[in-house]
């Protein structure tokens, strides 16, 4: 058997799946003495280029309450052509076509490599995607030409039979009619008002057929699959550019010391409405660009007055945030609305100041939206998030996918708690739901209205074995995803992942099964639960939280003697833990201050739906280091790190950070880097920067790239995220010969592990 | 704004005292026989008659067809009036197009200190340096400016300065005549779309005439113009400078109209003249297809009212149908079935406020809104009428309006339209009218709101309205031999500057009866009577207003035969002057807007009410009793010479069968249409040189219109209709109607003093009158 790391490895190449533990404690008890819980890392869509669609649809279990798929993990009769599901045990007869099955001749789905598989569903129309532009028009003209840009852009991003509308709002919302000749023509609607979808319909005549229709006379009446307000671009394309390129900024006077009126809340309800009425159940996304905060109508977060602020974290401590509350419900009942048709609503924020997110984050992340956040709209972070969008794979298709559900199948003797991440309950009751909730529980369905190949799912599971019921010899649970989904193609397909893992008794195997911890999965899966917590808990305690999970977790895998903080130690799967623990605590997701109550929302969003790589960075950034003394190397995030003759790399998921030390910046000043005879130095000045583009090019959404030096003011983003292990607490028993000391009260990881090393071994606790 | 119609019958027996005897040397109060006299008319259309005044005080007076007195003698008082039993009132047509108008710019416009009259040739000059007022008596200084007389270049000859040598002037006002900067012209069209709309096809020729139009439309290069279409929603219309085209903004929640854009619907002419045109050119095919069959005019007038507040200006409304959306909708109140009775007519009254309500807002705005109605059905223009009438605007009707199959009302609809674009247009103006003291207004007639007992908001002027005013003398006018009105227009022009229109107008204050007789002008009585009547017939009843019509005859004439004539005559009898009293009353009860019996839609006799209140008087005339020639034999004698032109004058008939003969073409002018009677036996020449047609039975059924043939017949025919015609501000439908044809009965609706389903023949009538007056 290969190491328990390779094991992790395949089956995350496999299946895009990690669990916490990959031998699971075989009774409800044990399991809860883990603190870690049993739960995992789905990526559904993981990009498998190596995976050939299966041009039929699954065999399903014939038990009503099962309806699990064929997979590897069934035992098979072939002789009497029955399979037994490894569910419920039912015996299913197979279906007329798989007559030819044998030992020899055996269908993919039973192949143990295709633990993972893809089917496409034959039946039912192709549905055409589905772009809806929602533009705020109130800012300023440079930015406003800079998203036009890339909105005309886009359309040739677009397939010509995908849909596309418009949206524009200011002061009114305007729902503007495409492929109108010789004269452009739109719907106004106050930005005051909050419609229905039903008034919605009236008064954009789409209950009434349109005269083009009646006209063409007696044919049969057809799903029309397109309307005034949304055609295939390859239709009105010119049409469209032209509309955009006629954008202009909203007409309406803005007084000196006001805000714009900017009917986001009514825009967006509009939005959802338009597709809710037209194509409902169908992929879609609400695209929304918005410069500025809502500041009238139903969903407004501040008033127009610019001298009362925008709410900040201080005012909602002091619940002195006005707006927030009834802001907030508006956007979750639209998120809720979306969410139920299918509908994905991005938001793309590009302003100085906040816009709202806070109150808006439930949009993108209800429905599997994009949270994008820049200066402005005139900047290559915008500009480049905005075109990877559209980014699509070796086989041409987009690589985003749309209205997923995800199912899961499980053994009896373990129980699905909730899931966390950009999705909604689709409320299935069942025999593999849990009673108790962890996130988004009470169901064995989530819907994913957006999904692409990172949206990762963190799965909790309860382990309801009793402890006196022993799971036989060799026995394994089984779990199956089942993801629905419509590809960006049309089709609509069915990916099904079918994963096992041992148990285990965890009084004599514990060994074993501490042996299994994956403990990056396990730090992103208690990170997410730290997340979910701090939505709704203040600060302080989530942090209490987690550090009493790290404490228990430390006491029951640690090694140490009873009150003797020098005595533990922690086995290699476990080394790394505390530390990501570590940076957790100190990360924008946890840590509110010095962000704005959009930026946690922003940093918790991204934080939620990516995948467990990309978590990783998220929660303790990468350092590398460049230097004469040989090549780049990952150094520790630590201010250690930060040498005279270095020239630093990080990467915080957010941002890119190229650091030049002290000697490095002096040298590039005095131009040493334009003589031929230091063209070393020039090779080390462009190195970084080359690397720092690879990752600006792949990442999505592109990160912030800042170039700073020692001394330079942005140099405090990476001072912020070293571990402060020279503060000026401490530096003089470390003198300044290296390294350079942080102006920090945080505690540095040092002190941190040594008081949990003394709390872990302490009687007391 | 109406007053309660004073009763004739209720003065019955105030003349027992009279012993005067009349001056029967009076020309006009020479008694005509009316049953054996069968020849009433004069020859040519009747003249207003000239006041007893000086020669040089004729010379100056106001043009009667700019202001004119129902008596053109005023009685000394009150009682006198009673006795006389003949209304007194006004008849003004303050704005009309005029070919000479002396024009001042000075700075001090001078007006008595007292009661701010303007000074005018009726004033009397004490001294050099004083003048006395003629409406309040008080002395004036004459101001040092005045002692300059711009024409004559000279000083210390303020008598004959323009404004004491004009009975018409107009004055540049200066910026006290602000309440602020002066609006630019401002005009908003408003348009129905619906697929009634549609079906009548108007907008093709609304946007083609608007397009020939858009050079001559009134105002400077500061004029902007908007447009509004709707159906069951409201379009806006983003013109703004710069775009590439135009851009529609709908509206959809009606319930609460809003507009939907800022400053951009409402545009600069000069600036954005290309969008203009491309909108005008898209709009007829961009509703070609529409299904909407409902119409939200409510709410696109309450759009067109928010559009316009900040500016004032013109609204112009085009309504093919009932509104059925939204507020001020409307439900048809039409009985088909009581067309023709005889008893009352209902629903002569708005059946909402809305209308009059959001007219006076427009008013208060400055705004005025113009209705066009293009319809074919019930449209209840009783209601929608009140949204023009109370906010100075004007109405348009054109029943069974359709652009194929009834080409004439097309035609006519361009060519009003031409007018109505192109005409001279005043804004945020008011007009004042004063008058000698002792004398006062107590009812106003026409399209306006009243803002005080002598003044008339009006948010535009045009030159094609008229008004009327019900006068009563308050305090005996025994001190003054003279008696004055003065009707003052201060408005806006279409080119920004601030101007004052005057008319004064000077009669001879009586103290006989038979001087009062003698004065009567029987076309301005008609008309004020006729105003008098359709008040009457919305407030109270159709019934009271017609028998209020025919005490007014009775009682003249009793008034007459007892008092003034010494003759004691047998039978009936009338002075000269008022000869035509009870033809004109019986052809008035036979008139669209006051008739029984005669199948008459409720919208069409709404609009002639509308047509009476606003007509000027020769035009309100020819709707009461239509001038009828024989064109058939005209020669050139007593003909017209006008530049080139040959115009034959021939003489006027009476309005009876029996002046027909089937060898005969007669033409009958009612005003807004005419109509070529021809019959059977019409000699063929005028059929081939006329009509272009071989022989009588191939004149077609439907010509509206005669062609221009090479022939002296034709060319006379011509000359004389297109004198007609040019003598009157809007185009009129014409129809050629052969003897044998269906459409014979609305040419002899006209032929009033014949007896029909509408009542007594003329002779009748007489015998009628006479049983009431020997009552
Ligand atoms: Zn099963
Ligand atoms: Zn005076």
């Amino acid at each position: 058997m290969a190491t328990f790391p390779e094991f992790i490895s395949q089956n995350e190449e496999r299946d895009g799946v990690r669990f916490s533990w990959n031998v699971w404690p075989s009774s409800r008890l044990e399991a809860t003495r883990m603190v870690v819980p049993v739960a995992a890392l789905v990526t559904p869509l993981r990009e498998r280029p190596d995976l050939p669609p299966i041009q039929y649809e699954p065999v399903l279990c014939s038990r009503a309450t099962c309806r699990a798929v064929l997979n590897p993990l069934c035992q098979v009769d072939y002789r009497a052509k029955l399979w037994a599901c490894n569910f419920c045990y039912q015996r299913n007869q197979f279906p007329p076509t798989y007559a030819g099955i044998s030992e020899v001749n055996q269908p993919a789905e039973l192949l143990p490599q295709f633990s993972t598989i893809e089917y496409v569903v034959q039946r039912g129309p192709q549905m055409p995607l589905i772009f809806l532009y929602v533009v705020d028009t109130c800012m300023e003209d440079d930015d406003l030409q800079a998203l036009k840009e890339s909105l005309q852009m886009s359309l040739s991003l677009l397939p010509p039979t995908a849909l596309v509308g418009l949206i524009t709002f200011g002061r009114m919302v305007q729902v503007h009619e495409l492929g109108c000749e010789g004269i452009s023509k739109s719907y106004v609607f106050r930005g005051t008002k909050d419609l229905s979808a039903k008034q919605l319909q009236e008064m954009l005549g789409l209950t009434k057929p349109s005269a083009a229709q009646g006209a063409r006379g007696q044919q049969a009446p057809q799903q029309p699959l397109s309307n005034r307000f949304l055609q295939p671009v390859q239709k009105i394309d010119m049409n469209l550019t032209d509309l955009l390129g006629e954008l202009q900024r909203d007409p309406w006077p803005v007084t000196q010391g006001k805000r714009p009126l900017r009917s986001l809340g009514v825009a967006m309800s509009i939005a959802v409405g338009l597709l809710e009425c037209t194509f409902p159940n169908t992929g879609a996304r609400i695209m929304t660009f918005i410069g500025g905060p809502a500041t009238q109508g139903p969903g407004m977060v501040v008033g127009d007055e610019l001298k009362t602020p925008i709410r900040s974290w201080h005012d909602i401590e002091k619940d002195n945030a006005k707006y927030m509350k009834k802001a907030t419900k508006h956007y979750e009942a639209l998120a809720s609305r979306a969410s139920s048709n299918g509908h994905i609503m991005d938001v793309y924020a590009c302003a100085l100041d906040q816009t709202g997110l806070l109150e808006m984050k439930c949009c993108s992340n209800h429905t599997g939206g994009y949270m994008v956040m820049a200066d402005s709209f005139n900047t290559s972070l915008f500009k480049q998030t905005f075109q990877r969008v559209f980014t699509k794979d070796v086989q041409g298709a987009f690589k985003m996918a749309f209205a997923a559900t995800l199912e899961i199948k499980t053994s009896r003797e373990i129980k699905v708690s909730g899931a966390i991440g950009p999705c909604v309950s689709l409320n299935a009751k069942g025999p593999c739901v849990s009673e108790n909730e962890i996130g988004t529980g009470g169901t064995c369905q989530w819907k994913m209205c957006g999904l692409d190949q990172s949206t990762t799912l963190a799965l909790y599971f309860e382990v309801v074995n009793q402890h006196n019921a022993p799971i036989p010899q060799g026995g394994r649970g089984a779990l199956q995803f089942v993801t629905q989904y419509q590809h960006s193609s049309g089709q609509r397909r069915i990916r099904v992942t079918t994963t096992a893992r041992n148990w285990a008794d965890a009084q004599t195997q514990i060994q074993t099964i501490a042996a299994s911890f994956d403990q990056e999965a396990a730090a992103i899966l208690m990170a997410r639960l730290a997340v979910q917590r701090a939505e709704s808990e203040e600060g302080p305690d989530v942090l209490r939280w987690l550090d009493r999970q790290l404490i228990r977790l430390c006491q029951k895998f640690g090694d140490y003697h009873k009150d003797d903080p020098n005595s533990f130690r922690f086995s290699e799967t476990f080394s790394l833990y505390p530390q990501f623990m570590f940076h957790l605590r100190r990360s924008p997701f946890l840590q509110v201050f010095n962000n704005s109550p959009d930026e946690s929302s922003y940093y918790r969003h991204q934080f939620i739906r990516h995948d467990l790589t990309q978590a990783l960075i998220m929660v303790q950034p990468v350092l590398y280091a460049y230097s004469f003394n040989g090549p780049p190397e990952p150094v520790l995030l630590d201010s250690s790190s930060i040498l005279p003759d270095r020239i630093l790399l990080m990467d915080t998921f957010f941002q890119i950070l190229i650091y030049h030390g002290e000697m490095v910046a002096q040298w590039r000043k005095a131009g040493y880097q334009e003589m031929s005879e230091y063209e070393n130095f020039r090779h080390l000045l462009q190195a970084p920067v080359d690397d720092a583009q690879e990752l600006l090019h792949t990442r999505f959404p592109m990160p912030r790239y800042i170039d700073t030096e020692h001394g330079g003011s942005q140099a405090r983003f990476l001072l912020s995220k070293v571990n402060p292990s020279q503060t000026h607490n401490n530096m003089y028993t470390w003198g300044q010969e290296s390294g350079a000391p942080i102006l920090t009260d945080d505690v540095s990881l040092q002190v941190f592990m040594d008081h949990l090393k003394k709390l872990a071994v302490s009687s007391a606790a | 704004y109406s007053q309660p119609f004073p009763n004739m019958s209720q003065l019955s027996t105030a003349l027992g005292g009279l012993s005067g005897v009349p001056e029967l040397e009076m020309e006009a109060l020479m008694p005509v026989n009316l049953l054996q006299e069968r020849s009433l008319l004069p020859v040519r259309p009747l003249e207003a008659p000239e006041p007893n005044l000086s020669s040089e005080l004729k010379k100056v007076n106001c043009s009667p067809q700019t202001f004119r007195c129902t008596l053109s003698s005023i009685p000394q008082t009150q009682a006198l009036l009673n006795k006389a039993r003949l209304p007194l009132g006004l008849l003004l047509h303050p704005f009309r197009d005029l070919q000479q108008l002396p024009v001042i710019t000075s700075n001090t416009i001078v007006r008595c200190r007292s009661c701010r009259t303007y000074i005018n040739p009726f004033v009397s000059f004490l001294d050099q340096r004083r003048w006395k007022c003629n409406l309040c008596y008080r002395v004036n200084d004459v101001p040092d400016e005045f002692m300059y007389n711009p024409v004559t270049r000279s000083y210390g000859e303020p008598h004959k300065r323009p404004e004491v040598q004009n009975a018409t002037v107009e004055f540049i006002a200066s910026s006290d005549y602000m309440l602020r900067p002066p609006q630019p012209a401002v005009y908003l069209f408003v348009l129905d779309v619906s697929h009634n709309a549609v079906e009548a096809g108007y907008l093709q020729h609304f946007c083609d005439s608007l397009l020939d139009n858009l050079d001559k439309l009134p105002g400077d290069t500061r004029m902007r113009v908007g447009f509004l279409t709707f159906d069951s929603t409201v379009h806006f219309y983003n013109l703004q400078e710069g775009l590439s085209q135009p851009q529609m903004l709908v509206v959809s929640d009606i319930d609460d109209i809003f507009i939907p854009s800022h400053d951009s619907l409402m545009v600069s002419l000069k600036d954005s003249m290309e969008l203009v045109k491309d909108l005008l050119g898209a709009l007829p095919s961009m509703f070609r297809e529409s299904r909407e069959t409902h119409s939200a005019l409510g709410p696109a007038l309450q759009a067109a009212h928010q559009l316009m507040s900040p500016t004032g200006g013109r609204v112009s409304v085009f309504q093919t149908q009932l509104p059925s959306l939204g507020a001020g909708l409307l439900q048809s109140r039409e009985d088909p079935n009581q067309r023709s009775s005889s008893k009352g007519v209902q629903h002569l009254g708005p059946a909402t406020d809305f209308y009059k309500k959001l007219a006076l807002d427009c008013s208060g705005q400055q705004i005025a809104v113009d209705l066009f109605l293009l319809s074919s059905q019930y449209a209840d223009l009783a209601s929608l009428a009140c949204v023009s009438k109370y906010s100075a605007g004007s109405i348009f009707y054109y029943p069974s309006y359709h652009h194929v199959h009834n080409p004439a009302q097309r035609d006519k609809f361009r060519k009003d339209l031409d007018r109505y674009l192109s005409r001279k247009i005043g804004f945020e103006a008011v007009m004042r009218i004063r008058c000698t003291k002792g004398l006062s207004i107590h009812t106003f007639h026409g399209n306006f709101f009243v803002r005080s007992t002598d003044l008339l908001s009006l948010a535009n002027v045009n030159p094609d309205s008229a008004f009327a005013v019900q006068m009563s003398i308050d305090d005996s006018l025994v001190d003054s031999s003279l008696a004055c009105f003065q009707a003052a227009l201060l408005y806006t022009s279409s080119k920004g500057k601030r101007r004052i229109r005057v008319h004064t107008l000077c009669l001879p204050v009586v103290s006989q009866l038979s001087d009062v007789f003698a004065g009567a002008d029987v076309q301005a009585i008609t008309c004020l009577l006729a105003n008098m009547a359709i008040d009457r017939s919305v407030s109270s009843s159709l019934s009271d207003a017609r028998d209020a019509l025919l005490n007014a005859v009775v009682d003249g004439l009793s008034v007459y035969r007892n008092t003034v004539s010494s003759l004691q005559q047998h039978g009936l009898v009338a002075p000269d002057n008022l000869r035509l009293f009870p033809i004109y009353i019986l052809a008035l009860l036979k008139q669209k807007a006051l008739r029984t019996g005669a199948s008459t839609r409720l919208d069409e006799r709404v609009f002639a009410m509308c047509e009476f209140k606003t007509q000027p008087l020769q035009q309100a005339m020819r709707m009461v009793y239509p001038d009828m020639y024989r064109i058939d034999t005209m020669s050139d004698q007593g003909a017209l010479h006008l530049n080139d032109t040959v115009v034959p004058q021939p003489r006027l008939l009476h309005l009876s069968a029996e002046r027909l003969s089937r060898d005969g073409a007669f033409l009958l002018d009612c005003g807004s249409v005419f109509y070529l009677w021809v019959g059977k036996c019409v000699n063929e020449m005028f059929i081939r040189d006329v009509l272009g047609c071989p022989n009588y039975a191939s004149i077609p059924p439907n010509m509206t219109e005669i062609p221009e043939l090479e022939t002296t017949l034709s060319a006379r025919v011509r000359a004389f209709l297109d004198w007609l015609q040019d003598n009157r501000a809007f185009s009129s439908l014409f129809y050629v109607v052969r003897e044998d044809a269906s459409a014979n009965s609305s040419f002899f609706q006209h032929m009033v003093e014949d007896r029909s389903e509408m009542g007594l023949s003329y002779h009748e009538f007489l015998q009628n009158l006479l049983q009431q007056m020997s009552k």
